[in-house]
């Protein structure tokens, strides 16, 4: 009996706690609580030491070089002596292939996340979001392998016809739904019953009659396109906005969904179209973020290295004219990767630090970009709650 | 605009959506399809006993005897085809000069072609490199030798508007008259009793490392190497996450300090990869002086801080999934803070870690620009564990952009690259395939 109450008591000692024993404890939560502050902050020193260690090896090449050459010239002969490092040719590669790809990504990756938001069912989408997870995971060396090895043969040999009937395949529904359209907004002026379907016949066959001669010159034109080498800006450009594709469906649509049910239901019980609702209601509300899912995915193509260096061709010029996508361009990533294993071996020439400074001007872009989309997104979020 | 009208553009919409959707998954397939056909190629084809040769001096596998034997039955066919060109060759000797001129240059065609299907001819010196040492080891490309045997290949200048055309002349035609024409339909009739293909399945592809710069062998060096930078990034960046995400989830109250971190997050993720590899090389490999040169630990802590944002933004998802009653009810039961999150709220989270894990995991193990400069070599063989300190490693990604783009014959050994860029391909949907059924688990499992 007695050794049971003692025991009793010692273990509700233990639920006892003197001054000494909580200072204690508050001191160990305390120091805990620092050593995670500290491991939780090694990301920003990591940020900081990124920024500080390229810019340390960037900064002697303006003081050697200053900035005047690097920014104005389009010569890059790196290995020449003397030397010249005219970067504007391969930053104009590099915004080539990025607007490239944002003109294929963008309208596309927002349709398809409005598509995934609001259109397909549940069920379905399930077996969508796998596919975009895969395109985001495939290796970004893999892509490059296939640019090179398969795509760019391809485009070499027979670039004409597959550019034409892609003209064909795309265009042909849009100029078609725009006939429609356009001869329904003419004839809705016409106020007699007995008029009006002769007209809209008359209208509908010239329109479409103007439509086809379109589509022909321009699908002759891209026929005719010789394509002197498979590894060029376009080639590049169509597989960077694959790459990029996932980023912005995958942030746009988190958009679109924060949107909530209220604003769409309300369109439609004033009796709009789910593609009414969705262009006049839903967009606009959810732009802020779609904006910021544009830009993490331009970046993305922006920041690629190996599918530009794999296909891209790495001749430094500004192809002439300068919208030519069939001609090979240089971009800073690719710069970057390719000449390091010649300039490494001489750390501290001109040639090495360039290099850096081309990091440097990415990693600025990057940085200010992503604060920009964070930006918009917090506003968003902002007005979405505050409504 | 008429209902009709609105209707039809509604359609339309949903048509346009539909579309961008299938042209995704259409590309996803378009980019699979030749990767893991010819990819399979690399494991499974028509070897030649040039290849059962090689495999047998090199890494002393097949059985002795029954090489031998075919060996001889090939030599037997092989031979007839050395004894005419042993008669050519008596035969040029012969001639005046300017005839032996006009065959000189065709006949070295023939001869080196013929080099390429079987080996060293008779009377050649042995070799030094391994590549000429064997005669053609796949029977897809010996047929393609053959060709080359067979027909000369001329460029078509004939249009200057155009870009030249190659097209094929006959060789044996160029030899009329002579004892030669008779080897050509001999060996095009003979060449598979010559080189005695077999279908099989050549293992070693992942397992062996390579001979000769990859024209023969397997890419167990670069796998390894990618496994090596992989777990090594895990292991240091799998921890911090983690532990980083708990800070954010459980402990950062909302205020300048706060925002500021997770802005440094999101800034991390969007650092292209390229810049992390200028950054490796210029933090561990030129400052802190982690190894020599390039090393994998370089190479490794580069990946680390790459998917560091990642980890984090995984584990802190999956720590505020954990349901708010299981908090509050180890709280309620006197728990002290830490206590709750090391027993009731990590161990419910960690399948959502897990997931966020593999997921960086993968990314570690494709990512190529961070470890051009930091850890990567072209050629190697496999380097022992305990040179991960300090030597530099042959890895899948960067050889994959090695042998593609830089290799002398990068044509001739297509079916390594594909190989490789199957296995690496496979490695990374295998875990984002894990991944997925972590998470249906999970969604299942909190269900209910």
């Amino acid at each position: 009996m007695n050794g049971e109450i003692e025991s009793n008591q010692g273990r509700s000692s233990a639920f006892i706690v003197s001054a000494r024993k909580r200072k204690i404890q508050k001191l160990r939560q305390k120091t805990g609580e620092a050593t995670l502050l500290i491991i939780a902050s090694f990301v920003a020193i990591v940020v900081l030491f990124i920024f500080y260690f390229v810019a340390r090896d960037a900064v002697p090449y303006f003081q050697i070089r200053g900035f005047r050459e690097f920014f104005t010239s389009i010569d890059w002969y790196p290995a020449d002596d003397p030397p010249r490092f005219g970067a504007l040719a391969i930053i104009y590669g590099s915004l080539m292939v990025t607007v490239g790809s944002a003109l294929i990504a963008v309208p596309m990756g927002i349709i398809a996340s409005i598509c995934l938001s609001d259109i397909l069912p549940f069920n379905v989408r399930q077996y969508v979001k796998p596919v975009i997870e895969m395109l985001a995971a495939i290796p970004s060396v893999a892509y490059g392998f296939f640019a090179l090895v398969v795509f760019a043969p391809l485009l070499q040999n027979s670039g004409g016809p597959i550019l034409m009937w892609t003209w064909w395949v795309i265009a042909t529904p849009f100029l078609l739904l725009a006939v429609i359209v356009a001869s329904e907004l003419l004839t809705s002026t016409i106020a007699s019953q007995s008029l009006k379907k002769p007209v809209d016949i008359a209208v509908k066959a010239l329109f479409g009659l103007l439509a086809l001669l379109f589509l022909y010159f321009v699908g002759t034109h891209l026929q005719g396109l010789e394509i002197m080498s498979g590894t060029n800006a376009l080639n590049v450009s169509i597989i960077l906005s694959f790459m990029a594709l996932p980023t912005i469906v995958s942030v746009s649509e988190d958009a679109l969904q924060a949107v909530g049910r209220d604003l769409r239901e309300g369109s439609y019980a004033l009796g709009a179209t789910r593609a009414e609702t969705i262009i006049k209601t839903v967009l606009p509300a959810a732009s802020s973020g779609i904006l910021a899912a544009v830009i993490l995915g331009i970046m993305r193509a922006l920041g690629e290295t190996m599918v530009v260096w794999m296909a891209s061709g790495n001749s430094s010029h500004v192809p002439s004219p300068w919208y030519n996508y069939l001609e090979s361009v240089r971009t800073l990533t690719a710069t970057i990767a390719g000449d390091m294993g010649e300039a490494d071996q001489v750390t501290g020439s001109a040639r090495f630090h360039v290099l850096f400074a081309m990091g440097l001007i990415l990693l600025v872009v990057s940085f200010v970009s992503n604060l920009i989309s964070e930006r918009i997104v917090v506003r968003q979020r902002k007005i979405l709650s505050g409504q | 605009m008429n209902l009709g009208t609105r209707k039809l553009l509604d359609r339309s919409f949903t048509a346009l959506g539909i579309g961008s959707i299938v042209i995704m998954g259409l590309a996803l397939f378009v980019v699979l399809a030749p990767i893991v056909s010819k990819g399979v190629g690399a494991l499974v084809f028509r070897e030649t006993i040039e290849h059962r040769k090689l495999l047998f001096t090199e890494f002393h596998r097949g059985d002795a005897r029954e090489l031998e034997k075919e060996r001889v039955l090939s030599n037997g066919y092989r031979q007839k085809a050395f004894d005419m060109l042993a008669v050519f060759d008596q035969e040029l000797e012969q001639m005046p000069p300017e005839r032996q001129e006009q065959y000189r240059e065709s006949y070295d065609q023939t001869k080196t072609a013929l080099r390429g299907l079987f080996g060293p001819l008779p009377g050649d010196t042995d070799p030094e490199l391994a590549r000429n040492r064997y005669g053609q080891t796949r029977w897809d490309k010996a047929e393609e030798k053959l060709h080359e045997l067979l027909y000369e290949q001329k460029w078509d200048y004939s249009n200057p508007d155009v870009i030249a055309k190659p097209y094929d002349v006959s060789r044996a035609a160029s030899f009329t008259g002579t004892s030669l024409v008779r080897l050509f339909p001999y060996v095009e009739q003979h060449l598979d009793k010559m080189l005695l293909p077999e279908w099989s399945f050549y293992w070693g592809f992942i397992t062996d490392s390579s001979i000769d710069a990859h024209f023969f062998g397997g890419i167990w060096p670069e796998i390894q190497g990618t496994l090596f930078l992989a777990i090594g990034a895990m292991l240091f960046a799998f921890p911090l996450g983690v532990i980083a995400a708990i800070y954010f989830t459980e402990y950062a109250r909302d205020g300048f300090l706060t925002s500021m971190l997770r802005s440094a997050n999101s800034t991390l993720a969007g650092v292209p990869s390229i810049v992390f590899g200028l950054f490796g090389l210029a933090f561990f490999i030129n400052t802190l002086h982690v190894s020599e040169s390039k090393s994998v630990l370089a190479g490794s802590l580069t990946l680390a801080i790459m998917i560091l944002p990642t980890i984090i933004r995984a584990s802190e998802e999956a720590i505020l999934s954990v349901p708010k009653t299981y908090k509050e009810a180890s709280l309620g039961l006197g728990s002290t803070k830490w206590n709750t999150i090391m027993t009731v709220i990590l161990p419910a989270a960690l399948p959502g870690i897990l997931t966020g894990g593999v997921i960086s995991l993968g990314r570690a193990a494709g990512e190529t620009a961070p470890i051009i400069f930091t850890a990567a070599v072209s050629v190697g063989t496999a380097i022992g564990l305990g040179d991960v300190l300090s030597s530099p490693t042959p890895a899948l990604s960067w050889n994959i952009y090695n042998l593609a783009s830089e290799h002398e014959a990068a044509a001739q050994i297509r079916h390594v690259q594909y190989g490789m860029v199957l296995a690496l391909v496979t490695v990374v949907l295998l875990l984002n395939l894990s991944a997925v059924i972590l998470r249906a688990r999970i969604s299942k499992k909190l269900k209910g």
